[in-house]
């Protein structure tokens, strides 16, 4: 018993962690469905989400406004659309200029950009790490008072919830809407969608915004979740949840869902089971053998060479 | 690469400040070695604090034999990379005496080139005991080794009698130094350890970690490391009602795990080098202190004064400005200085160095533990 409460309890941490995977994998996903290139600077629209919240709670704190849903609203808000912005400036700058060359020169531009951004907002906000007010307290616990206990606070309820609910919605939006429609289209074929008549542009754009708009929403969680942010963070987190979208497969949605959970789970497991120093080997690891056995990741589709 | 581009970033722009920086009169250049930015940059301004405090009370004394202290101030952001860079800077500068560097991964690497260049190094906060191991000649240190520091805490949890602990460590030569001391101490006093485990500098979710804890059932968590990864640790495991006792060393010791960890890092127990701020003998110097506005309390402010004061000393008695001639001065003197009376063995390392069990507290204070 007291081992199945153990195992449970080591779930639900991996299901929380592995869904602020999936909610950044989403951004690397989409932009490689669409124009093919890996945007490394997703993860600092993540890291600037954050530290945006942080400002709009700081301010919201100052104004002497404490009303929690108010707060979260408004943070969410500012978080989504400052990454929103970011994320939109980011393509327009960085990536459409040189967008259709070789492909490794977009990837350097996003290099690049990734690292601008991070030594921004390190000259803008400082290099150590900011606390990060809980706001959402508290929790359910599970389990005999005194043995081992199931606790899942609200936060890992609200993160999971929130995934759900955003994937949800955007799986909804790419399949029923107009510029879901078209951002399909742009995904098979960029030249022709632009001879029927679709402002590719605007759609690469869309994704972009959408991208930075789910990073913001994880950013603001996250943050509450692990109490603490700095510049970098959003360095090392980028890099799982790009992990993440080639285990599910780069380029499908449902894919970055399922390779985040697993991963968060692997990582997870793998700290309760084994030690927290074998955690990033296995879930590199785990990599490594999807990409040997089934480079398209779990639920890709092999890609056809376009010409 | 995308690391070693942003460390090009900050050595570019660091050089161009230095630059700036000019030429004042002076005559002999002390270099401060140390983290301005980065994730223990509160450690950096303690040191650097301290050693600006040393230079001006010096040259407004006169200077040292009639020649001006002047510092030469880099960044090594506590990494054992850009550590070497700045060394290399320091020895284009023509530094000859330097006071750093902080975190001991970055004082081991920085040591390699500072005796091979003949460059004298005293690390006010370094406290592996591998640096001083190597038999080097110009190697000193103002603060205590791990292996002093880590039975004080392995005996204060002793004295306890818990009956499980667990160990959790940065892997870093710091952390992981520290944590084996502890770990031995524990050992051979007879205490049952739990669990001996290393986590990823930088990591943000310690949520398996925390509940491995609480089935492990343990009365106490020592983690050898600094407090950006224990502030989340505290604030983790106070989500999960997770209530045993947390230890660390004087890497966690300051008020940002306060403004990470919040009410969590109540009861928090600290091994730090003794309040030197308090001895009535220093009362002098935190005034002068406070006048600047400035915080001596920092476990590191005091013993970076002391370095550059016992570099000063040195060069007084040695009669010389040959970084030889001023360790062997240092090595056979006995110096009177903020942190107490200093001498030294043949590796460079203090005779005795004093380290005091703390509990800290939500609002940032400490006290002393009996």
């Amino acid at each position: 018993m007291q081992d199945l409460l153990y195992f449970s309890q080591q779930l639900i941490n991996g299901l929380t962690i592995g869904s602020t995977y999936a909610l950044i994998a989403i951004g690397y996903t989409m932009v490689y469905g669409i124009i093919g290139m890996i945007n490394f600077a997703h993860g600092e629209i993540y890291m600037i989400g954050a530290y945006t919240a942080l400002i709009a709670i700081t301010g919201l704190a100052a104004l002497g406004i404490a009303w929690l849903p108010l707060v979260l609203i408004v943070a969410l808000v500012c978080a989504m659309i400052v990454s929103s912005s970011m994320g939109w400036a980011v393509e327009r700058v960085a990536y459409r200029p040189v967008r259709g060359r070789h492909r490794l020169i977009p990837l350097i531009s996003a290099i690049g950009m990734s690292i601008f951004l991070q030594n921004y907002v390190h000259l803008a906000q400082g290099s150590r790490n900011i606390g990060f007010p809980a706001l959402i307290e508290g929790g359910f616990r599970f389990g005999a008072a005194d043995s081992f206990q199931i606790s899942i606070s609200y936060i890992q309820i609200t993160i999971f919830l929130t995934t759900l609910v955003c994937m949800t919605l955007l799986s909804l939006f790419i399949s029923r809407s107009r510029i879901g429609r078209a951002c399909r289209a742009v995904s098979q074929d960029l030249g022709m969608a632009n001879l029927l008549g679709i402002d590719t542009n605007r759609i690469i754009s869309a994704t972009f915004v959408i991208g930075a708009a789910l990073a913001a929403v994880a950013g603001l969680l996250l943050g509450m979740y692990y109490g603490s942010i700095d510049p970098l963070f959003g360095f090392i987190a980028g890099l799982k949840a790009f992990t993440a979208a080639v285990l599910g497969g780069i380029g499908s949605i449902p894919g970055a869902m399922l390779g985040g959970l697993i991963l968060g789970v692997a990582e997870s497991m793998t700290s309760g089971y084994l030690s927290g120093e074998y955690k990033d080997v296995v879930s590199f690891g785990l990599l490594i053998l999807i990409l040997l056995f089934k480079p398209t990741g779990l639920l890709g589709k092999p890609e056809v060479e376009k010409i | 690469m995308k690391t070693s581009v942003k460390k090009l970033v900050t050595a570019v722009s660091a050089s161009v400040a230095l630059l700036g920086a000019g030429h004042a009169a002076a005559e002999i250049k002390i270099g401060i070695a140390g983290p301005v930015t980065g994730p223990v940059a509160q450690y950096g301004d303690m040191q650097f604090s301290g050693a600006r405090m040393a230079i001006e009370r010096i040259n407004a004394d006169g200077g040292v034999n009639g020649e001006m202290l002047e510092a030469v101030e880099v960044d090594d952001v506590c990494d054992p990379k850009q550590a070497v860079t700045v060394a290399n800077r320091l020895v284009n500068e023509g530094v000859r005496f330097v006071v750093g560097h902080l975190c001991s991964s970055s004082t081991q690497p920085a040591s390699d080139i500072y005796e091979d260049e003949g460059i004298l190094m005293v690390t006010p906060a370094s406290t592996s005991p591998d640096i001083t191991e190597r038999g080097y000649e110009l190697v000193f240190r103002t603060i205590g080794l791990d292996s002093m520091q880590g039975p004080v805490a392995g005996k204060h949890i002793a004295s306890l009698n818990p009956e499980r602990v667990a160990i959790v460590h940065d892997k870093q030569q710091y952390g992981e130094g520290i944590a084996t001391a502890v770990r031995d101490t524990l050992k051979d006093a007879g205490v049952e350890i739990a669990m001996f485990e290393g986590i990823t500098a930088g990591d943000k979710d310690f949520s398996s970690l925390i509940t491995k804890l609480k089935q492990a059932d343990v009365d106490y968590v020592y983690y050898g490391g600094y407090h950006p990864e224990l502030g989340l640790i505290l604030r983790q495991a106070r989500q999960a009602e997770l209530d045993t006792v947390f230890m660390g060393p004087e890497g966690v010791g300051n008020k940002d795990i306060n403004t990470i960890a919040g009410d969590a890092a109540e009861g928090l127990l600290v091994t730090l080098p003794p309040a030197f701020d308090q001895k009535e003998e220093n009362k002098d110097l935190v005034e002068a202190f406070a006048d600047k506005g400035e915080d001596p309390s920092g476990p590191f402010v005091l013993t970076s004064y002391t370095a550059v004061q016992l570099i000063a000393e040195g060069i007084e008695e040695a009669g010389s400005t040959d970084p030889f001639d001023v360790a062997e001065a240092l090595r056979n003197g006995t110096f009177e200085t903020p942190i107490g009376t200093v001498e030294y063995d043949d590796k460079g390392d203090m005779r005795s160095f004093e380290f005091v069990v703390y509990e800290w507290h939500s609002d940032g204070s400490k006290t002393p533990v009996n």
